[in-house]
């Protein structure tokens, strides 16, 4: 997928049109990204509304010639929401995270995504070697830097960064076909 | 390095999840900007990554978007807000310009408004200094002729009022016999008719020869109701009758209103 570069720039010129139809493309991506790590819809759903307000106040701050805007959404999904896992609040009302992943959600969800090809992706995901899981978790859903996925999974850097290659493309034979 | 050994060497995936250093992102970038297929690569990663975050989340309220509108809305009107405070100089600029005017104006009018008062003082003022000159020679005139009268050059006589005529008038002579100068107070004669003027005369007994000294008019006038006759021969009397404008040469006698005799 082109990254809508004319849609970025209109947004950043303060067109809200610009801005909804970014919204349709990513919040749901970003949704599940936020959810993965909060684990809870009511507060997912505050912290998706207060990522894509952060993304319209500060949309000057990205620019179209460095990075994808899709990542610069997601460093700032996770930061919101890894920081929201560390307020008190949060830490009082929630059981221990610690052991769950996207394939977790995927397997104990009723209500899977109608958007996207959920059932069959399900079954794909379902079969991913535990090591894709959790280095796919790790580096995409939890936005740990490679030094420190590799330094928690106990493998080099090269074979962290090949065994993800091949993680990702496995994902995207079944995905885009 | 050629594209295929950068795409093979799994910092592409690393680029869009954001786990790679500053260094290799610039790696990436240029990577980027030489190889469209390394670009290719790249956006197919992001495409299989967004649709794995996609199934793992719960179906998204339609509310969020609305509250997120909203809440960009509320921050929008709050700067509007403030823009439309930082108008509030401009204002308050405004409303000084149009004191500042209706001031002008106000001033203009009290400045005219002074200058008519200031004119009609000026005519007033024009007029009395016209009417003190005119009252100070008159002063002077009258002040001189009353000296003249004090001095011991000159003798008073009363001319009593003809008792068929004007019994009640009377004037008075003051003469100067050295000079022969005279001064005559018509103050007790009556205002003459108009188209009359009174003739002064001077008389000698004997053969009874009378004389006119002149008129009383204004070119005889040294002072209020004052007059100065000059150039007449020795008087024995003086009369004064009332004769047509202009006078006559001899004196209308069933008109005269004052005689008297000049004695020592």
């Amino acid at each position: 997928m082109e990254q809508p570069n004319d849609l970025i720039l209109e947004m950043q010129n303060g067109n809200e049109k610009a801005f909804s139809r970014l919204y349709t493309m990513y919040s749901e991506a970003i949704y599940g990204i936020i959810y993965s790590i909060v684990l809870d819809e009511n507060t997912a759903e505050e912290i998706l509304q207060d990522v894509f307000i952060k993304v319209w106040n500060n949309a000057s701050s990205y620019s179209v010639n460095k990075g994808r805007f899709f990542t610069w959404l997601l460093n700032i999904a996770r930061n919101t929401a890894i920081d929201e896992t560390r307020s008190k609040a949060f830490k009082n009302s929630k059981k221990n995270l610690s052991t769950t992943n996207f394939v977790d959600i995927l397997s104990s969800s009723d209500s899977l995504n109608t958007k996207t090809n959920a059932i069959g992706l399900k079954k794909f995901v379902d079969a991913l070697k535990p090591a894709c899981i959790k280095i796919i978790d790790l580096l995409y859903f939890k936005g740990f830097t490679q030094a420190e996925a590799s330094k928690t999974l106990e493998i080099p850097l090269g074979t962290l960064k090949t065994r993800n290659r091949t993680c990702i493309n496995d994902l995207r034979v079944m995905v885009l076909g | 390095m050629t594209a295929e050994e950068i795409i093979a060497s799994g910092n592409l995936e690393l680029y869009v999840c954001g786990a790679l250093s500053p260094e290799e992102v610039i790696e990436v970038e240029k990577a980027i900007a030489k190889y469209p297929e390394v670009k290719r690569e790249i956006e197919l990663i992001e495409a299989s990554l967004l649709h794995l975050a996609e199934t793992v989340a719960p179906p998204v309220q339609a509310m969020s978007w609305t509250n997120i509108l909203n809440s960009i809305r509320n921050l929008k009107n709050v700067e509007d807000s403030k823009v439309r405070t930082l108008n509030l100089p401009a204002i308050t600029g405004w409303a000084a310009a149009i004191l500042f005017m209706g001031g002008i104006m106000w001033m203009l009018k009290q400045t005219n408004d002074l200058n008519s008062s200031l004119r009609v003082t000026t005519t007033e003022n024009t007029v009395l200094k016209q009417e003190k000159s005119t009252i100070e020679n008159q002063l002077a005139k009258n002040n001189e002729t009353l000296e003249i009268l004090r001095s011991k050059d000159y003798q008073a006589y009363t001319l009593p009022g003809n008792q068929t005529v004007a019994p009640e008038a009377f004037a008075k002579v003051y003469l100067n016999k050295k000079e022969n100068v005279a001064y005559i107070d018509v103050k007790g004669l009556p205002a003459p008719p108009r188209g009359k003027v009174y003739q002064v005369w001077s008389l000698k007994m004997d053969p009874l020869t009378p004389t006119s000294l002149g008129l009383i008019d204004f070119q005889n006038e040294a002072g209020d109701e004052i007059y100065k006759f000059i150039n007449f021969p020795d008087p024995e009397a003086f009369g004064i009758t009332l004769e047509p404008e202009g006078g006559s040469e001899t004196p209308t006698l069933s008109q005269l209103y004052t005689l008297g005799m000049i004695t020592i």
